[in-house]
């Protein structure tokens, strides 16, 4: 007996501590609160959603990606090293595209919906109409680059559905229209309780996207011309007076410390230098916006490089497009008159088509110069009447006030103007008309992903 | 049956013995023969009875004998068990002598349980610590380097203090942690963290720096003995937590040593030097088609012997002290030829200087091991640093007989300078090898006005000076591994301990670019914080009892695991006051943020081992753990383990036979686990910002006054379960000859299920990612090990050898997914495969003939590409896998009195890297295969063979074929016989894969043969009263390497320690290196 209390005096007093450190140690050990991220919220409201979708889609969507790209292929810009030279001599590869899709669904779109649902339940009809109008501008750009895409079907992977079926161009686009109409009668409603807050675009005003929501479905009735015709026209000179002035334009800014796409691209890589195409077309009229739109060479002269010559000697983009704080235009008063005038010649109003270019070619110049330049406009454009006014000025002129946004590879489809010869070294027969499909949707949704063919295929609205 | 009569027989007896009432009192002590040391532990028994007592702590033990005349049995693990007569006397005091038989070894095994090797059912292996003190390795995982099968090690590059990659057995999870656990002491520590630093500020590039793995942190030469564990039921008791194998580290103790205090220094000095590299060519100036172009990206301007200097024209060019570079016969050409530059003069040697101090002693009550090294490593990039400093007491008292108390204690700086590497602007090797050969990058790398000389005329990457001297990333880690253990010794058949410790540390890092640095070019600075602590508590209890033959022991347990770590992040972007590396520094570009991971877990175990007759071990574990970050409803799951190892030779008519002398067959079972990664069981916001994969900073919040969250890219899994790995092995231990000779073979096969992964969606549903048991894996493999003692005696001459291989396959992965990125680029991918091997690459590949496969050779001369040359198909298809067939290593070590040499041969079989790096050299023809270049044209346009040197001219292997208007190939199947030329245009477009081409012909086996290391020591005869030991040794690892590979050492990987391996993109080189040493005990 006596040996036995021996080892039991052991064991207690070891057990004890044992016991002690396990007890210490084991109180509320295992807590399923520390599995609560603490570096990101699982909520947040409308106000902080805003802005995060504005900022990507004048970053991404309309910032880097599309716009260097279509540019190239527009004979606007030239890629003359590495990735860029590959893009301008037509190669896009879908692995290419992978960022800019990513970006548009899970950044833009995505967004978008959490904000226009939240908008729903918490009964806010602007904030609900602003996130339709994002919704519907997002839509826009990216179905005129890829064609049919999903939306019906997407954005619902948090409800199981990881395969988003496509919808047809011609589906987004009325999708487009009804999310358009049905945001600016929103915006229209009553004074509501939340109010449109974290807005870098407008600054929470209703009436001016009202306005943006307008000038958004002018551009995408333009879009249909080849398949609408005449409709096309008349449903756009309907909405062409959204913006009264530059003032009104749809632009997402920049910052220094968050400065411009383009710029950002340029201090980074450096690949991209003005198209000699473009210059010959800019100096043949000596054109008031070279020097805002064309940086001087080493040598202190505005040159180009000839497409696809690889000409790394040739001037860089200037600061309208390229600068530490230029803003990414959206949607401008300039493009509206633009669309007018092409609207109004279609329809066989060509004095309505002059004058509305010229106030298009004005506001264009005196947006990117900061001046009126008169002399210049009575020189070149201010001669323009209904009898002298052709589609080919219209859209020349358009290229030239757009640049740096994706339109002109639109209007190029749309027109066939300007007519642009192949680059050098192209790898396609033709100039491409349209974007691949991500490599990521194209593994990850193969059944629905519809075949597109190559790049130089054309999209509903091109056919 | 003659054992079998035996059991039966002492079953019977027993009975009797307890019956005969009071005896003798025999006490005595237990010592070792070793060294004097006295030995717990020890089993006494009276022979023919169950009559039995342990030794204590300090070797004593105390035994009622039945009779005078009796005779007492001591055994114990690595010992040869002693038979002695009482003969009447009261105290008897017993030296044992250890055991020659290596099988009588013993083994750490899991939770630090002793175990003699032939009890085993399963497979392990050690590493003992002379072989890793030797090595001289930074990183104490680049000296077992191969050493043993199955386990597969790569150092991502040559410069100091880079990451180690390991895996046991292949990899088991798809996207997660594959290394292995490391557990020093008991301790579980820390020992990843080698990823590469990939800077917020340019989350695109590629290498960066790579950052040190956290073993780095130990000192080697504590470090008594490394036990692999490598399958599921070796390491089953380790739960959740050791699903990759384990690493069993011991560090020295006091316990075994004199009461006599012994002194160790060990010092040594290495040096480092390159090893190879891709070669330059040298005959061709900067340029473009031929002409002499200032600041242009490539080499592909006239031939170097047409060319002299002008320092007329422009008599301030500053690119080049010598001046302009011109044609012979231009107006202003001077005379003097045309320089080329070796550009890899860049690199210097490296030195290592190691110093290593310890001092040991023990008595009966207690002992000591106090250790202090220092380690101070340049590179061989100028400034590139590896330091550290260690200091440990381990030491241990025996409070009472019955119980001791022991604490390790270790404190470690590590400090490194890393250099820019990889894919990024300022990488080294970047602005190295793309140089044209008249450049020379030494000249100058800073004007006086602050900007940079580069061959761009200051445009594309960093001159690799100004990295080296201006750019870095510094690297400081303060840590502290320790923990107290408790035992208790309660009768001769109870005992348990306990076991309480932690391993935390501090990394600071900062991150410097430079001002006019092609990173960033306003400049940049970061600073990073981490602090990581992890806390283990391990609570045994062990029963311990014999029946008869038949050996019993049982250990229960309690487990507590808590591991996390806090990186806090700032950044400041525009350097207002250059040179001036401070967070302030910049007027409004500074951001911030914060990033935790932690989790708890907790486990009960319970650990069953039979041992019959010596013939038969059966063990079973079982264990069940909870862990916070799995859901509520899942917290817990079970892993069970069985294993069977049966000596045939203790079989009667095979005992006792000299030629076989010895053989185990084993096997075991076991299912264990892995547990999600913190955070993932719900979606959650974070910061906004906008990067869109071709600029290094993007935007991000605050913006224009207002924040911004943007919901997360990884869609929330409230339905997550554990990962299961199902591991089974067999396995056959055979020596000959008295042992002399021995094989250990082994096959193994884990079938991994449920596995946790990021599985990647169709970004179009909103969500880039959702976590999610998806995947399914299995890696089998056969592992062979031999040693042999070919000759004894004076001279001797031991073999060691190691063969492993293993076949890591993807079996599925989640519904519609067949593939996952796990490193590369657009062009190659290493990815997870289904129905592939694990590390399947992927890209672009030549159009090829649709039926035969043969390579399509353009004969269209309508379209835009050249004749005679293949067709780049921009499509993603199966290239071949990066892992190798086979790898063997062979060390032998002759011995011939004091002097000792050994060498160690690796072998590796198979696997592809992407040479990325000469990829890019073509394209900008500075790499030696571009040097055959010259082509002369007819007027028509055709080459002109008269004048075209032939070695210039190529004929392709092919077949004739085009690509039609639909994008399908169209062959003729008429075999290609069209020379054409190597030429810029080839490797700018399709012969490049840095232009068009396809990576498939980037890609190159990466078998080796290499030395590894080879040693020669010499212990010179010593005064005994004044030394114990003096030795000196010289060792050399890597002298000498046999590859195809054509670029650097092919043991290297682009992002560190990371699961996507293969990756060759202009990485670091690795070394070669030789190293003197002096040991010392006195």
């Amino acid at each position: 007996m006596k040996k036995l209390s021996f080892i039991t005096h052991r064991v207690l007093k070891a057990g004890l501590i044992s016991a002690l450190a396990a007890f210490i140690s084991s109180c509320g050990w295992i807590d399923t609160e520390l599995n609560v991220n603490p570096d990101e919220p699982g909520d947040v409201p409308m106000s902080l959603l805003v802005p995060g979708i504005q900022q990507n889609m004048g970053f991404i969507l309309m910032g880097n990606n599309s716009v260097r790209t279509t540019n190239m292929w527009m004979q606007l810009y030239d890629g003359v090293s590495r990735q860029s030279h590959s893009e301008a001599r037509y190669q896009l590869t879908p692995a290419d595209v992978n960022n800019y899709w990513q970006s548009l669904y899970t950044e833009e779109l995505m967004n978008a919906k959490i904000l226009t649902d939240k908008a729903v339940e918490e009964g806010s009809p602007h904030n609900e109409g602003l996130g339709k109008i994002l919704t519907a501008y997002s839509l826009a750009v990216a179905t005129d680059l890829f064609g049919d895409i999903p939306y019906s079907d997407a954005l619902k992977g948090a409800e199981g559905v990881m395969q988003a079926k496509y919808d047809t161009q011609e589906q987004i686009y009325n999708t487009i229209f009804s999310l358009l109409d049905d945001a600016i009668a929103k915006l229209g409603a009553a004074e509501e309780p939340v109010g449109i807050e974290g807005d870098v675009i407008y600054g929470g005003d209703a009436a001016a996207w009202i306005n943006a929501a307008r000038a958004i479905k002018a551009r995408a009735e333009l879009q249909l011309s080849k398949q609408n015709g005449t409709t096309a026209y008349n449903n756009a000179l309907a909405l062409v007076d959204a913006f009264s002035s530059s003032a009104d334009d749809m632009e997402v800014p920049f910052e220094t410390a968050n400065p411009n796409p383009v710029f950002q691209f340029m201090q980074d890589r450096t690949d991209i230098r003005i198209c000699q195409t473009w210059l010959d077309e800019l100096e043949s009229t000596n054109d008031p916006r070279i020097p805002f739109y064309v940086a001087l060479d080493e040598n202190g002269e505005y040159t180009g490089s000839e497409a696809g010559a690889e000409n790394e000697a040739a001037s860089y983009l200037g600061d309208y497009m390229a600068g530490n704080t230029a803003p990414v235009v959206l949607m401008s008063y300039a493009e509206l008159k633009f669309i007018e005038a092409e609207a109004a010649l279609m329809t066989g109003d060509a004095d309505r088509a002059a004058t509305a270019y010229k106030a298009g070619v004005a506001a264009s110049v005196a947006k990117v110069t900061g001046a009126a330049n008169q002399e210049w406009l009575d020189a070149n454009i201010e001669t323009e009447t209904g009898g002298t006014i052709t589609l080919e000025k219209i859209i020349m002129q358009k290229r030239h006030a757009l640049v740096g946004q994706v339109q002109p590879f639109s209007d190029w489809r749309r027109t066939g103007i300007p007519t642009l010869s192949l680059v050098i070294g192209a790898t396609t027969t033709e100039v491409p008309r349209r974007f691949p499909y991500s490599q990521e949707e194209i593994i990850y949704n193969p059944d629905n992903v519809p075949s597109y063919g190559t790049i130089t295929n054309r999209v509903w609205w091109d056919q | 049956m003659k054992r079998f009569v035996f059991v039966l027989s002492l079953l019977f007896f027993a009975g009797f013995a307890l019956l005969r009432g009071q005896g003798v009192q025999v006490t005595g002590t237990v010592t070792s023969a070793e060294d004097g040391a006295p030995l717990p532990g020890v089993s006494v028994v009276v022979q023919g009875t169950t009559i039995g007592a342990v030794t204590d702590f300090g070797g004593n033990y105390s035994i009622t004998v039945p009779d005078p005349s009796a005779v007492l049995m001591f055994s114990f693990v690595g010992m040869i068990t002693q038979e002695i007569p009482v003969e009447g006397r009261n105290e008897i005091d017993v030296v044992l002598e250890p055991s020659a038989l290596e099988l009588e070894e013993v083994v750490v095994t899991a939770l630090g349980m002793t175990r003699t090797e032939k009890s085993l059912g399963y497979g392990v292996q050690t590493v003992e610590s002379e072989e890793i003190s030797t090595a001289n390795t930074a990183d104490v995982i680049n000296a077992i380097n191969a050493r043993t099968a199955g386990v597969q090690i790569t150092s991502s590059a040559g410069t100091p203090g880079a990451s180690t990659f390991m895996t046991i057995r292949g990899a088991a999870s798809i996207l997660g942690n594959n290394e292995p656990l490391f557990v020093i002491d008991g301790m579980p520590i820390v020992t990843g963290e080698g990823e590469n630093l990939e800077t917020n500020r340019d989350p695109y590039s590629t290498g960066n720096t790579s950052l040190s793995s956290r073993s780095i942190d130990l000192n080697p030469e504590d470090i008594a003995s490394m036990t692999v564990l490598k399958g599921g039921a070796a390491t089953a008791l380790y739960g959740l937590r050791a699903a990759n194998g384990a690493i069993i580290i011991t560090t020295k103790s006091g316990e075994t040593a004199t009461k006599k205090m012994q002194v160790d220094f060990h010092t040594s000095v290495g040096f480092d030097q390159i090893s190879q590299v891709p070669p330059m060519q040298r005959q061709f100036a900067q340029g473009n088609n031929g002409e002499w172009v200032s600041g242009f990206q490539r080499s592909w301007g006239p031939n170097v012997d047409t060319l002299q200097y002008d320092t007329t024209t422009d008599p301030d060019y500053k690119w080049d002290e010598n001046g302009m570079i011109v044609g012979q016969s231009h107006p202003n050409a001077n005379g003097i030829p045309v320089k080329t530059y070796d550009h890899y003069d860049f690199f210097q040697t490296g030195m290592t200087f190691n110093n290593r101090l310890s001092v040991r002693a023990g008595t009966d009550a207690a002992s000591y091991y106090f250790s202090v090294a220092d380690l101070e490593q340049t590179g061989i990039v100028p400034n590139s640093y590896f330091g550290r400093t260690n200091a440990r007491l381990n030491s241990s008292a025996r409070l009472t007989n019955w119980m001791k108390v022991s604490t390790n204690m270790a404190y470690s700086n590590s400090r490194a300078t890393q250099i820019q590497t990889g894919s990024n602007t300022s990488g080294v090797m970047l602005g190295l090898v793309r140089t044209p050969p008249t450049f020379d990058n030494a000249q100058l790398y800073e004007f006086p006005d602050g900007t940079q000389r580069t061959y761009r005329h200051g445009g594309g990457y960093d001159n690799p000076y100004w990295t080296a001297n201006k750019n870095s990333v510094n690297e400081n880690t303060d840590r502290f591994i320790g923990n107290a253990i408790l035992n208790f010794m309660f009768t001769d058949w109870f005992s348990a301990s306990y076991n309480l410790g932690i391993d935390t540390y501090t990394m600071q890092l900062k991150n410097i670019v430079a001002v006019n640095s092609r990173t960033a070019p306003p400049g940049t600075i970061e600073e990073r914080d981490r602090t990581s602590t992890q806390i283990n508590s391990d609570l045994l209890l062990n029963f311990e009892k014999s029946f008869g033959e038949l050996d019993a022991s049982l250990t229960l347990g309690n487990n507590f695991f808590s591991t996390g770590w806090k990186e806090v992040w700032g950044d400041a972007y525009g350097l207002e006051i250059p040179g001036f590396y401070h967070l302030s520094n910049s007027s409004d570009n500074q951001t911030g943020t914060e990033t935790d991971d932690k989790y708890r877990t907790a486990a009960v175990f319970a650990d069953l081992q039979l041992a019959l007759m010596d013939m038969i071990y059966l063990g079973a574990t079982g264990r069940n753990d909870w862990s916070t970050t799995m859901p509520e409803d899942n917290l817990s799951a079970f892993y069970p383990s069985v294993s069977l190892g049966f000596i045939f030779t203790e079989l009667g008519p095979l005992q006792d036979n000299n030629i076989l002398s010895f053989g185990k067959l084993r096997g075991s079972w076991a299912k264990t686990a892995n547990i999600a990664e913190p955070y993932n069981t719900a979606s959650t916001y974070a910061l906004a910002s906008a990067l869109d994969g071709w600029v290094n900073t993007g935007v991000t919040f605050p913006y224009q006054g207002v924040t911004a969250f943007d919901v997360g890219y990884t869609l929330g899994n409230p339905n997550l379960r554990h990962e299961t790995m199902k591991s089974f092995e067999v396995g056959a231990d055979i020596r000959f000859l008295n042992n002399r000779l021995g094989v250990d073979v082994a096959y193994f096969k884990n079938t991994n299920t449920d596995l946790l992964l990021d599985v990647p969606l169709a970004q179009s549903c909103g969500y880039g990612q959702i976590y999610q048991n998806a995947g399914e894996m299995e890696s089998k493999g056969i592992e062979v090990s031999a040693n042999a003692r070919i000759l004894e005696g004076q001279f001797k001459w031991e073999v060691m050898a190691n063969f492993t291989q293993i076949d890591n396959m993807v079996i599925s992965l989640a519904e519609g997914v067949e593939s996952v990125f796990l490193s590369g680029f657009v062009d190659p991918q290493v990815r997870a495969v289904a129905g592939q091997s694990y590390g399947s690459i992927y890209g672009w590949d030549w159009y090829r003939d649709p039926d035969t496969g043969e390579t399509l050779i353009n004969d269209d001369p309508s379209d835009a590409l050249r004749d005679g040359y293949p067709m780049t198909n921009f499509l993603h298809v199966a290239l071949g896998d990066i892992n190798p067939d086979w790898t063997a290593n062979l060390t032998n070590t002759f011995s011939y009195k004091g002097v000792r040499l050994s060498f160690l041969i690796d072998i590796r079989r198979g696997g592809l890297m992407y040479n990325g790096t000469a990829s890019a050299m073509n394209y900008m023809g500075t790499h030696e295969r571009t040097v055959n270049r010259e082509v002369y044209y007819t007027p028509e346009g055709t080459i002109d063979f008269d004048k075209t040197p032939e070695e210039n001219l190529v004929v392709f292997d092919g077949v004739y074929g085009h690509v039609d208007a639909d994008g399908n190939p169209v062959s003729s199947g008429v075999e290609n016989v069209t020379p054409v030329v190597l030429d810029e245009d080839w490797f700018e477009g399709y012969g490049s894969n840095f232009g068009n081409g396809p990576s498939l012909f980037a890609l190159e086996p990466t078998d080796w043969l290499r030395l590894r290391e080879i040693t020669l020591a010499y212990s010179i005869p010593v005064q005994r009263r004044i030394f114990q030991m003096a030795e000196v040794y010289f060792t050399g690892r890597n002298l000498l390497l046999f590859t195809p590979y054509t670029g650097i050492d092919p043991e290297t990987n682009l992002e560190g320690a990371i699961n996507g391996q293969g990756m060759d993109y202009f990485n670091m080189p690795g070394t070669k290196t030789y190293t003197v040493g002096v040991r010392l005990s006195f």
